[in-house]
Order: C-alpha cells, then sequence, then structure tokens
C-alpha cells in the first residue's frame, strides 16, 4: 500500500515493542475550509500487556475516531501509532495483532453461524483454516455458546451476539483488544458476562482499549483511565488514582435509624455537620482542610466523634468516607473549562463535600411548585 | 491466500443457501428475461429458423451480459452492503489488505456465478433449440473479458467506497453494457474500430462472439489487443480501488454509509 501522504513522525523506538500499543500526538481534522475543525488534537496513549485502559469522553469528543486511526481504519494528519512496535498504516501485518469490536456496529454476518464467523474471519485475520475452526470452537465453549453454534447470528440474542463479537476479534490471539461500547444496548445479566469475559481477556495477557458511557462498567474494568474532552486528554491516571484525586477522605457520611430531634440537629449543624433525614453529611471547611496539618487532623477526628455521642444511642445504620466514584471524577473532568493538564494535579481540587446529585433532576412541574 | 479463497467461496456459498429462495429466483428472472428477448425478436423477424448466427450471438452476447453485470455490480454492492450491514470494517481490519480481500472475494463469487449462469445457459440452449460451439480456446478471451470486467468492477467499487451512494450509477452501466455488448463492433472499420479496441470489455466480446456464434478460428492477434484492453483496465481498477481506499481513510468514512 502506498503510505506517501501519511505523515513521516520519529521511528519506533526499542522500547516501544515492549508496549502492546503506542501512540503519540494524534491529530485528525474534519471538513474543508471555515468548516474544518480538529476532531483529535494530539492524543498519545500507551499500553502494556494485559492492561486495561477506560478511554472516556462526552459524545463527539474524539473516542471512535482515535481508535479508528489506532486500527487503521483512519489515517492521522499528525502523529503515529505502533501495535506491538508495527505500524499498522504501513505494514499490514500490524494488524495481526490487532482484534476490535466497534462501535454501532454489528461486526458479524447475520446470516452464518457463530461457528461459521469465527471460523471466516479467523482466515481474514490470516489463520490457517483448520486452526481458525479449532479456536473458534475453543471460544465458543469459553464463551458458553456452544449449544448455538449451528444457529444463524441473526436469531440470536443482542448479548450472545455481543460475546460473539467479542470471540470473533479474539480469534486471532490478538496482543491488543480495542472496544467500543461493549456493553452499550445489553441488559444487566449479559452486561455482567461481558464484563467477566473481559477481565478473563486482560488476565490472559491481551492489552484492551475500552471506550464506554457506562462509568460503572470503566471503573470496575479498568486499571487506567483517559478521559478525552474536545478533542485533547484531560486527565490520564491509574484508575483509583484518580478517583482518589476528586474524593474528599476527611468527609464522612452516618447514617441513622429513627429520628433525630431538635436538639441533635443544633448540636450537629454546630459542629459544621449538614443533615438530609437520618443521613449526617460531615466535612471539614475546605479552607482549613487543605492546609492538612496534623494538628487540624486530631481536632476534625474530634468532632466525629463528638457527633457520635451527640446521636449516642440512635442505632447506626452506616459509616463512611465520602468517596467519589469515577462519574464524579468524570463530570469534573468534562465539565470543567480549565486548560488541559492531564499529568499534572491541576484537578486536585476536592468535590464539595456534598455528592454529585445521582438522581434525576426535577420535573418542570414540580420546579413551579 | 487459498485458505482465504475456500474461505470467501464458503461464505458466501453459505450466505446464499440460508435464502434458497434467492438462488432459485435468481435463475428464474435470468432465464425469464432472456425468453422474453428472444420472443420479441421472434416476433420482429419470424420463425427461429431464420435467425441462424444472429440467434446464437444473442445467446452469447444475453450470457455475457449478465456475466459482466454481475462482476461489475459485485464489488461495489458488497461494499454497500457492509458498510450498512457493519462488516466492512472488520473486512478492512485484515493483515491481508482490502485489495487482497475483494479480489479474492471477487474470483470466488464469480466462481459461484459461473455456476449459476451454466444453469442459464443450458435452459437457454434446451428452450430455444440452439446450438453452441465450446471450443477450449474460448477461455482465453473469457479470461480477457472477466480481467477487463473485473477492472471496470473495482472502478465502480472505489466509487462506492469514497461516495457510498452509487446505486443509481450501476443502474445506468447495465444499459451502457447493453448497447456495448449487442452491437457488433468487430465488423466496425478504421477509426471506429481503433476506439472499439480501446474502449473496456469490447474486444473480448466480438472474439467470443466469433468462436462461440460463428464458428471462426481465435485471432491470435485480436486477442493480444483483449489482453492488452484486460490487462489495462484491471490495472487502471486496482490504482484506483487503492486510491479510494486512501481517501475514505483519509476523510474518516470507511464505515459510514
Amino acid at each position: 500500500m502506498t503510505t506517501d501522504s501519511l505523515p513521516t513522525d520519529s521511528l519506533p523506538t526499542k522500547a516501544s515493542a515492549a508496549f502492546a500499543l503506542e501512540s503519540k500526538d494524534l491529530r485528525k481534522f474534519y471538513g474543508r475550509g471555515k468548516r474544518q475543525f480538529e476532531a483529535v488534537r494530539g492524543v498519545s496513549l500507551s499500553l502494556y500487556p494485559g492492561e486495561v485502559l477506560a478511554f472516556l469522553g462526552p459524545n463527539g469528543a474524539g473516542k471512535t475516531t482515535t481508535i479508528k486511526m489506532i486500527a487503521g481504519l483512519i489515517y492521522p494528519d499528525a502523529g503515529w501509532v505502533r501495535i506491538a512496535g508495527k505500524d499498522p498504516h504501513r505494514q499490514p501485518d500490524a494488524l495481526r495483532g490487532v482484534g476490535a469490536v466497534l462501535e454501532g456496529n454489528r461486526n458479524l454476518y447475520w446470516r452464518l453461524t457463530p461457528l461459521e464467523n469465527l471460523e471466516y474471519f479467523g482466515v481474514l485475520r490470516k489463520l490457517p483454516r483448520r486452526m481458525a475452526r479449532q479456536r473458534g470452537l475453543e471460544l465458543l465453549e469459553r464463551f458458553e455458546l456452544v449449544d448455538k453454534q449451528k444457529e444463524p447470528v441473526r436469531k440470536l440474542s443482542r448479548g450472545m451476539q455481543q460475546k460473539i463479537a467479542i470471540a470473533v476479534a479474539l480469534i486471532h490471539e490478538p496482543k491488543l483488544l480495542l472496544l467500543d461500547e461493549p456493553t452499550l444496548g445489553l441488559d444487566v445479566e449479559a452486561g455482567e458476562t461481558v464484563k467477566t469475559l473481559i477481565r478473563q481477556v486482560a488476565d490472559s495477557g491481551c492489552a484492551i482499549l475500552l471506550t464506554t458511557h457506562q462509568l460503572n462498567v470503566a471503573e470496575e474494568l479498568s486499571d487506567r483511565v483517559a478521559v478525552i474532552r474536545r478533542g485533547e486528554i484531560v486527565a490520564e491516571k491509574p484508575t483509583q488514582e484518580l478517583i482518589q484525586q476528586f474524593s474528599d477522605r476527611s468527609a464522612y457520611r452516618i447514617e441513622v435509624a429513627g429520628t433525630l430531634d431538635v436538639s441533635r440537629k443544633l448540636a450537629l449543624e454546630k459542629l459544621g455537620a449538614r443533615i438530609n433525614n437520618q443521613v449526617i453529611h460531615y466535612a471539614p471547611p475546605a479552607a482549613k482542610h487543605q492546609k492538612g496539618s496534623a494538628q487540624l487532623t486530631s481536632r476534625h477526628s474530634a468532632n466525629i466523634y463528638q457527633i457520635f455521642s451527640i446521636l449516642d444511642p440512635l442505632p447506626l445504620v452506616d459509616v463512611r468516607q465520602d468517596k467519589a466514584d469515577l462519574t464524579d471524577a468524570f463530570l469534573r473532568l468534562v465539565q470543567s473549562d480549565s486548560p488541559v493538564d492531564p499529568k499534572g494535579d491541576r484537578t486536585t481540587t476536592p468535590l464539595p463535600t456534598a455528592p454529585l446529585p445521582t438522581a434525576p433532576s426535577p420535573t418542570a412541574s414540580e420546579t413551579q411548585q | 491466500m487459498i485458505d482465504l479463497f475456500i474461505g470467501e467461496l464458503k461464505r458466501t456459498w453459505l450466505q446464499t443457501l440460508r435464502y434458497p429462495t434467492e438462488v432459485i429466483g435468481g435463475i428464474v428472472i435470468l432465464t425469464a428475461v432472456f425468453y422474453g428477448i428472444f420472443f420479441s425478436t421472434q416476433y420482429m423477424a419470424g420463425s427461429a429458423n431464420a435467425f441462424g448466427d444472429r440467434l446464437d450471438s444473442l445467446v452469447v452476447g444475453y450470457v455475457t451480459w449478465t456475466l459482466v453485470l454481475y462482476i461489475l455490480n459485485d464489488t461495489a454492492t458488497s461494499l454497500q452492503l457492509e458498510s450498512q450491514t457493519g462488516t466492512l470494517e472488520q473486512v478492512f481490519l485484515s493483515p491481508f489488505g482490502a485489495f487482497k480481500v475483494f479480489l479474492v472475494r471477487a474470483v470466488a463469487n464469480l466462481t459461484l456465478r459461473m455456476l449459476l449462469i451454466l444453469v442459464v445457459l443450458g435452459l437457454i440452449l434446451w428452450i430455444t433449440g440452439s446450438q453452441l460451439s465450446f471450443p477450449s480456446l474460448l477461455l482465453l478471451p473469457l479470461l480477457t473479458l472477466i480481467l477487463a470486467a473485473s477492472g471496470l468492477a473495482f472502478l465502480a467499487g472505489s466509487l462506492a467506497l469514497v461516495f457510498k451512494r452509487v446505486q443509481q450509477l450501476l443502474g445506468l452501466f447495465q444499459f451502457v453494457l447493453l448497447f456495448l455488448l449487442a452491437t457488433p463492433t468487430e465488423e466496425w472499420t478504421g477509426t471506429a474500430r481503433t476506439v472499439a479496441h480501446m474502449l473496456p470489455i469490447l474486444p473480448s466480446i466480438g472474439l467470443l462472439r466469433g468462436l462461440m456464434a460463428r464458428g471462426e478460428t481465435l485471432d491470435w492477434g485480436l486477442w493480444a489487443i483483449a489482453l492488452a484492453n484486460g490487462l489495462i483496465y484491471f490495472a487502471i481498477g486496482i490504482i484506483v480501488f487503492r486510491w479510494a481506499e486512501r481517501k475514505a481513510k483519509r476523510q474518516g468514512t470507511l464505515g459510514g454509509y
């Protein structure tokens, strides 16, 4: 294939062979003239074997374009991609190391059975026919689909089709698996099965680049998270570290059984706690908290014990630290207008004491009342 | 590559078999259309005996037309359909490269199509009482014909890759082809003959008509022209298809429809 007009950035280093995926400064423009816009702005992503990277972002942020540039389906206007050290845009053989389940696509031939699909796509990925069939049977067994191997794919449920699509992507034992919205449209049970499969695949040493709007799925599965906003990576960190960054560990949530009387409420409010029915939120004032001295910490602990004594003898239902989840972190990142510093500590400002609302916002009629 | 060919053959065969009415319908329609052409010609020109060579030419012309039309539409239709059903990008993820996959796919489809054509041809000969000669040298102009038609198929496929909706254009091709194939350009002389040699498929068709309907021997000089014609159009097809693939990847529209 002639790829003379592709960007000719620096060649891969020896170190890049250790990565399952390495991409550097990927850029993509769409449109022409005044309508031209930069869909992807200097995205760099790397993955080690066995690592799961959740690639998150709102609709139109540039996730799918980035994934397709990595898979060799869209040419980048600048930057480069290496899959196990090979360039998928110049060396088609690099695609032997990639499996992909692309967003919203059926990815399968609906008239064929699961085994026929697996065998065909195995051959298409350069496996000998017999081996493709053998691996197909193994995957059907592993994915618990043996009893469906002779049914045309169109007759199977959405969950089963998605499992087959993942099996097809794994038929040639790729080093890198690209999953664009793998749990979209699946019911709870099918979603759980797909999540288990993804984890198993990662444990077998395959690197996984995963995009999803279901942030609980990303939180559960990923080792690392990269958040893209308007074509730029705004945060890239180990998942737990990112969540930690948005959590205020000095804040507590205490739930009691029974009703809080007025005197208790007043005493709690005096200490700075907020009360919502049987739930008490306590967080030290932000300014003092940020100083972080040992003296202040012990004073906050004293306040917590004082809250407990006020509540005594009401039965405690739940006591825990207020901790952000990936949804909180994601929303803060994509809603922020601050300049981008993906590896920096720009995002260290803790969340407000109250967690972000998860309940639906009031309807118009409720607001009017 | 052999595994890929067998894989493609199996895929096409299985997909076709899942809907057997499509196969039967295809045979019935092809045969019925020819029967219609035959009867309308007979109505205008009298009994079948009066046709002589002209009826044989008509048989060759019609069968060739259906074959060429199939080859021509095949790649573009497959590309268009697969981008709609969502398998196209998976095909482009093949380490063989898209061109090789679509070439092997075209050969596999053609093999199955030839079987269908042979059935239709048998039916036509049985209905019309025609007798055609099938010298083994027939394979040579058939090869050049397939080469040129495949080149055109990749041109049409390139349009489908870049512009997506090309159904109207493919419909137009049918009429242009019918005109080109039904015109006995081998009887033209001078500049018109030279132009006919340069147009796609025509030199091969002239040779086929001569061999099959008129019982002539193969003119090696004309076959060399037909071969050059086939190779050139095939090369053009490859070059344009690769350009279209790059263009679609640059536009980011490979999987769009």
